[in-house]
């Protein structure tokens, strides 16, 4: 997952498969991955709690489908 | 204690010790951390690998070369919180690791295409205002496939 300056960079880097999304959302689907990896009960999401993640920000369609 | 309790000790401690110093530990550190034998401990990284938690250097099983979000090795994804510089294995997880640590810092990076540099900045567990767009390039399905290069 890198980070361009731009959509134009993005395409001229030769990434013409995937997804991009506004820093915004990164931030946002960082802190839902993260906050909480240093609690002693942090276990790893399932496929479904990864997906809502996803989805509570904006990230839905087939890109973002684990099952 | 249970084989589940030292994983999540080991797991705890690694984290304790990329957060308090900026480098991820190895198994003989972990193991005189906790008092434990290395094989112990190297056990305890098979499995957080197994479970998608590490990813372990190929050729060196005491080794971790991903403690998501901490990478072990220098990478593009720079972050300066707490006083202190830390590497994200993505730009993902150089967020992560702001989060992880309290949500203040910096992300320093540059765009693959130009080479600009790029700054991300979170204050009291928000993104400044900042430009840029973050791309993946591979389905959340395949990501285990080759997550080094994902």
């Amino acid at each position: 997952m890198l980070l361009f300056r731009d959509e134009e960079h993005v395409a001229r880097y030769g990434q013409n498969r995937g997804v991009s999304m506004t820093t915004e959302q990164a931030w946002r689907l960082a802190d839902a991955w993260y906050r909480d990896r240093a609690d002693p009960g942090w276990r790893r999401k399932t496929a479904a709690e990864a997906e809502a993640v996803f989805a509570s920000i904006g990230l839905t369609g087939d890109f973002w489908r684990l099952g | 204690m249970t084989e589940l309790d030292f994983t999540t000790s080991v797991r705890l401690q690694v984290i304790e010790t990329a957060r308090d110093t900026g480098r991820v530990p190895d198994a003989a550190e972990v193991a005189k951390l906790l008092g434990r034998p290395d094989a112990e401990v190297i056990d305890a990284f098979h499995r957080l690998a197994d479970a998608h938690v590490y990813v372990l250097e190929p050729s060196d099983p005491h080794r971790i070369r991903m403690a998501n979000p901490f990478s072990a090795v220098p990478t593009p994804f720079a972050v300066d919180a707490n006083g202190r510089n830390y590497f994200g294995n993505c730009v993902w997880d150089a967020l992560g690791i702001l989060s992880l640590l309290g949500g203040d810092g910096r992300v320093e990076t540059h765009c693959p295409d130009c080479r600009e540099p790029l700054r991300l900045e979170v204050r009291g567990g928000r993104l400044t205002p900042s430009t840029g767009v973050v791309h993946f390039g591979v389905a959340a399905r395949h990501w285990w496939d080759d997550i080094v290069h994902t």
